[in-house]
C-alpha cells in the first residue's frame, strides 16, 4: 500500500494496559480459555455446582523467578502462605511490590481454588 | 463479576458515571461488585436488587451456571441454594424458558463479543516479550509506572479497586476516543457497547500491526 504509516513499537506501556486489560476481561466475564480456541466460559464456578473440587490439592507451592526461558531461582511458599490457601476455596493471598514501606505495584491474587 | 458493558447499564439506571460506579462500588479492579463485611452485594437492600432492570449476566442465569467450552458447546448447571436466598427453586420449566424470562440473550451476545476481543489479546500477549518489558518495569525508576495499572491514575490503591484497564470505564474510554475521532458520544447503551467493542478493536488492530512491525523488524536483523 501506498500510504504506509510509520508505527511506533510496542511500549512497556502498553503491554501493561494489554495485560491489564486481558485480565480485567478475564475476571470480570469468567473467561478461563484460550485465544486459540475461542471458547469462554462464563461462569467459572461451574465446578462447585457439579460437585467437583474447586480446590487444588497439593503437596507443595513454589515461588519461581525467571530470566525469559531460564529459571533464575525457585524457592517453597512460606508453610503459613501455603496452609492459608489449603484452608479454604475462597482464600486468597496477594502479591504486592513494596519499596521502603511504599506500595508499588499489587501483582495480583492467588487464589487456593481454580 | 461485572463486565464494562453491564457496569455500563448499572450506572446508567442509578444516573451515575461508569467512572463513579466503579469508584463507588467495584472492587478487586474494577472486576466485581463491591460486597459488605455481611457478605452481601452492595446493591442488595431490604426491598430487593436496587439495579435489578440492569442486573449482571451472572445475576440473571443465578441459580444457573453457563459454560461455554472450547467448541463453542453450551452446558448449564445448577447451583446448591444459597443460605438466605428467598427465590423459589425448582424443577418445573425449562432452561431456554427460564433464560428467556430473564433477559439473558443480548448479554450472552455481548460476552461473546467481548470473548472475540478477549481472545485476540491473549494471542497478542503471547507474541509478545512480556518478561523483558515487565522487568524494565520492576526496575523502577522514574515514570516505572508502579500502582497505575493500564492507564490508571498513577496513585497507588492499597484498596485495589483501582481498575484494573481503563477499557473497564466505559464513559470515560469513549470520552476519549470520540475526542480524538472528533464524534458525539452516543447515549444509547447498546450503542455505547458497540462503539466500545469497536474502540478497543481498533486498538488491537494497531496493536497486532505494530507487533508485526517490531518482529519484522527483529527478524529482518537476525537473518
Amino acid at each position: 500500500m501506498g500510504d504506509k504509516k510509520e508505527r511506533n513499537s510496542v511500549t512497556r506501556r502498553d503491554v501493561l494496559k494489554l495485560a491489564g486489560t486481558a485480565a480485567a476481561f478475564c475476571t470480570s466475564f469468567g473467561f478461563l480459555h484460550g485465544s486459540q480456541v475461542g471458547g469462554v466460559a462464563q461462569d467459572k464456578h461451574l465446578g462447585d455446582i457439579k460437585g467437583e473440587a474447586t480446590q487444588h490439592k497439593w503437596e507443595r507451592a513454589e515461588l519461581k523467578w525467571y530470566a525469559g526461558a531460564t529459571l533464575l531461582h525457585s524457592s517453597a511458599i512460606p508453610t503459613k502462605v501455603a496452609k492459608h490457601l489449603e484452608s479454604d476455596a475462597n482464600a486468597v493471598v496477594e502479591v504486592k511490590l513494596f519499596r521502603s514501606g511504599q506500595l508499588l505495584r499489587n501483582l495480583g491474587a492467588i487464589q487456593g481454588k481454580h | 463479576m461485572a463486565g464494562p458493558h453491564e457496569v455500563l447499564g448499572m450506572a446508567r439506571l442509578l444516573g451515575i458515571s461508569t467512572t463513579e460506579l466503579l469508584g463507588l462500588y467495584s472492587d478487586h479492579g474494577g472486576t466485581t461488585l463491591r460486597f459488605g463485611a455481611d457478605g452481601k452485594c452492595v446493591f442488595l437492600t431490604a426491598d430487593g436488587c436496587r439495579v435489578h432492570p440492569r442486573r449482571p449476566l451472572v445475576c440473571r442465569l443465578y441459580p444457573l451456571g453457563r459454560s461455554v467450552d472450547k467448541d463453542g458447546v453450551e452446558k448449564f448447571a445448577r447451583f446448591a441454594k444459597e443460605e438466605g436466598c428467598e427465590g423459589e427453586f425448582g424443577a418445573d420449566g425449562t432452561i431456554e424458558t427460564f433464560l428467556e424470562s430473564q433477559g439473558v440473550a443480548p448479554y450472552i451476545e455481548w460476552s461473546r463479543r467481548y470473548g472475540e476481543l478477549y481472545g485476540r489479546m491473549l494471542g497478542l500477549l503471547d507474541r509478545l516479550d512480556i518478561q523483558s518489558k515487565i522487568e524494565v518495569s520492576e526496575a523502577g525508576g522514574p515514570g516505572s509506572g508502579a500502582g497505575s495499572g493500564a492507564g490508571g491514575t498513577g496513585a497507588a490503591d492499597e484498596t485495589d479497586r483501582s481498575p484494573l484497564s481503563s477499557w473497564q470505564d466505559i464513559d470515560a474510554s469513549l470520552a476519549d476516543y470520540c475526542a480524538a475521532k472528533g464524534m458525539a458520544v452516543p447515549e444509547g447503551i447498546e450503542a455505547a457497547i458497540d462503539l466500545h467493542l469497536r474502540a478497543i478493536r481498533e486498538w488491537l488492530e494497531d496493536l497486532e500491526a505494530r507487533v508485526d512491525t517490531d518482529r519484522g523488524g527483529t527478524e529482518g536483523a537476525t537473518s
